[in-house]
């Protein structure tokens, strides 16, 4: 990606966040936009620029909401400092996942994942005195922001409430933005295009892999407290396998290999089950075949699809669809364009042939 | 290279590397039998032998991409052996790979200044600031392109280099590291005979600032820039010496090798 790239994306996303209380008539609908696009980062920053594919999303962004809940109705601490604490228990969390899910590469990192999706579930529905079982956490309360016990900034009406998100919302992009393009960042890139590689010229894999889940757990609890926060509940479903489903949908929906394709991803899904779930009661089904068709024909996602769009209007080639998402990540993209498609064919079935 | 990697081995006659007994087992398959191996700095030394000698598990075992059943490994006076490949890095060892390996995404410029970041580990956590400046390497990368012939490709992707450009990234991807020692797995395999002569130059160019170790199979390029050879037979060494001597070792021309010492590909 060029700086002018990065700046761009910050624009896209700054415009989303001033776009979408001009366009929408409810503070909350649009608050869950954010707090979805957040999580959906979180993913991506895995799947997209790690290669990791984490079914385990779900248990950081429930430990996000039930951190926060806990926090907010058993000690009464101050807002900031319950999300805070969320980000922690969320990084730590993915710690512990990741620690023992990176030993493993390809179907058993992913089963790994998945085990303890379950695991933190049966955890949080047993541990019912902490958790509130299988009702969750009720009343959480939404206290104003304040300083030193002086309330600064109510946070009670939708729209308030989406104003302090927003401006989370866009310094965690900020921050993932050169996180993302930062030495550390290419790393990650360089791992995911060739493991072996990667450790061969120095870079302890694992380390960086755990690094990343770190961050990752971090930002998707960050999205799980605002949720809470938001609904004034922490319900058992916000652990649940589902969650963890619903964030890799909306991160592949979206594209990988991009952090505004994530924003995309989740304001997509956000709002067409907003819209379809009012016109048709099995509208995931809808959802199902629009997978299917993001796997078979647009591995780039909406962002992709927007992307060869915009090519096609200014008459330039599109990006070959299996190579593009990475070729768009590099420095290079007018390269890999233009370039001669011989060895694209080599290249992407070398790169597809590694776990 | 014009700067010279510093050696701490500085003793003449003492060996950078030193293997002993290195065994390597793959369940109930043994690859290798008790390897003893010194390979002396500023040298090029070649492992050669049959398919299935165990050229490329020994290769393994030294550069830390598969751990060692048994024995030791020193390299430049510290034990090596307990550590992975991305901490031998760390020590001085680089290596190529005999299947290009490189990141086929990224641009012929980003994989070199990864393989130049890649022994400065702490700088790799940067997760603020882009590599720019002191952390573009700069200077490591245009020197590598520069000897590799690879400036007009800088920037772009590897994937879409020619199997010959590929091969030479792969040797620059060691060479960035600016190891003591580069491990070099079949540098020229599947190249055109027209870039062969340009590699063996290069690889011999080497040996002033580096330690080359070499698997080769063409006998050409082995018998012409090596200073030592080992010849390797179903994991174990059969003989070691002077290009000269192996050419008239009775053992290595009866036992297996053939014609294919005089000078024939295998």
């Amino acid at each position: 990606m060029t700086r002018l790239g990065s700046h761009v994306q910050l624009l896209l996303a700054v415009a989303t966040v001033l776009i979408l209380p001009l366009v929408m008539h409810s503070g909350s609908l649009a608050s869950e936009v954010l707090i979805y696009a957040l999580a959906v980062l979180g993913c991506n920053l895995l799947l997209g620029y790690t290669g990791l594919l984490s079914f385990g999303q779900g248990i950081f962004f429930g430990l996000g909401s039930y951190a926060l809940g806990i926090a907010l109705t058993r000690f009464d601490l101050p807002v900031l400092a319950t999300l805070v604490l969320a980000v922690v228990v969320g990084a730590v969390a993915a710690m512990f996942v990741g620690w023992f899910a990176i030993r493993q590469r390809g179907t058993y990192f992913v089963m790994l994942t998945l085990a303890f999706s379950q695991m933190f579930y049966f955890l949080a529905y047993s541990l019912s005195d902490i958790t509130g079982g299988d009702n969750g956490l009720l009343d959480i309360p939404r206290p104003a922001l304040g300083l030193t016990g002086r309330p600064l900034l109510e946070l009670s009406s939708p729209w308030q409430f989406y104003g302090f998100v927003a401006v989370c919302f866009v310094l965690v992009f900020w921050a993932l933005l050169r996180l993302t393009n930062s030495v550390f960042g290419r790393t990650l890139l360089a791992i995911r295009d060739n493991e072996a590689r990667a450790a061969a010229v120095g870079y302890d894999v694992k380390l960086f892999k755990l690094a990343a889940f770190a961050i990752s757990g971090g930002v998707t609890a960050l999205a799980g407290a605002f949720l809470a926060l938001m609904t004034g509940i922490a319900p058992l479903s916000s652990i649940e396998y589902h969650t963890s489903e619903m964030i890799l949908v909306m991160t592949v929906i979206g594209g990988t290999g991009n952090l505004f394709a994530s924003v995309l991803g989740a304001a997509f899904y956000v709002l067409f089950a907003d819209w379809l779930s009012t016109l048709w009661p099995r509208w995931l089904m809808l959802l199902g075949f629009l997978l299917i068709a993001v796997s078979l024909f647009m591995h780039r996602g909406i962002w992709g699809l927007g992307e060869t769009i915009w090519l096609r209007l200014r008459g330039r080639p599109p990006i070959d669809p299996d190579d593009g998402s990475v070729a768009t990540l590099g420095p290079v993209a007018p390269a890999a364009a233009t370039g001669t498609t011989a060895n694209t064919a080599t290249a992407t079935t070398r790169s597809e042939k590694r776990p | 290279m014009t700067t010279t990697p510093p050696t701490t081995a500085a003793t003449a006659g003492a060996p950078l590397l030193r293997a002993r007994g290195v065994v390597k087992r793959f369940g109930k398959f043994v690859a290798l039998h008790g390897i003893d191996l010194d390979i002396m700095p500023r040298t090029v030394h070649s492992v050669i032998g049959p398919n299935g000698a165990g050229k490329t598990t020994l290769f393994h075992t030294l550069t830390g991409t598969l751990s060692t059943s048994e024995g030791s490994i020193v390299f430049d006076d510290h034990d090596v052996t307990p550590l992975a490949d991305h901490q031998r890095v760390q020590r001085g060892i680089a290596r190529s790979f005999q299947v290009t390996s490189l990141f086929a995404n990224l641009s012929v410029r980003e994989n070199l200044r990864l393989a130049a970041q890649g022994v400065h580990r702490s700088g790799a956590f940067n997760g603020w600031h882009r590599p720019e400046g002191v952390r573009a390497h700069a200077g490591t990368v245009d020197q590598t392109l520069q000897r590799m012939g690879l400036e007009k490709q800088a920037d772009i992707t590897a994937g879409l280099l020619s199997h010959s450009q590929q091969r030479r990234l792969e040797v620059g991807m060691a060479l960035a590291a600016r190891p003591k020692a580069i491990f070099l797995d079949e540098p020229t395999s599947g190249m055109g005979i027209d870039d062969l002569d340009a590699m063996k130059a290069l690889i011999r160019g080497l040996r002033d600032d580096h330690t080359v170790v070499l698997i080769e199979h063409n006998m050409g390029i082995v018998m012409d820039i090596s200073d030592t050879i080992t010849v390797m037979q179903q994991g174990r060494v059969l003989v070691e010496g002077k290009p000269d001597d192996i050419r008239r070792d009775e053992r290595v021309r009866t036992a297996y090798l053939g014609n294919m010492i005089t000078g024939g590909r295998a």
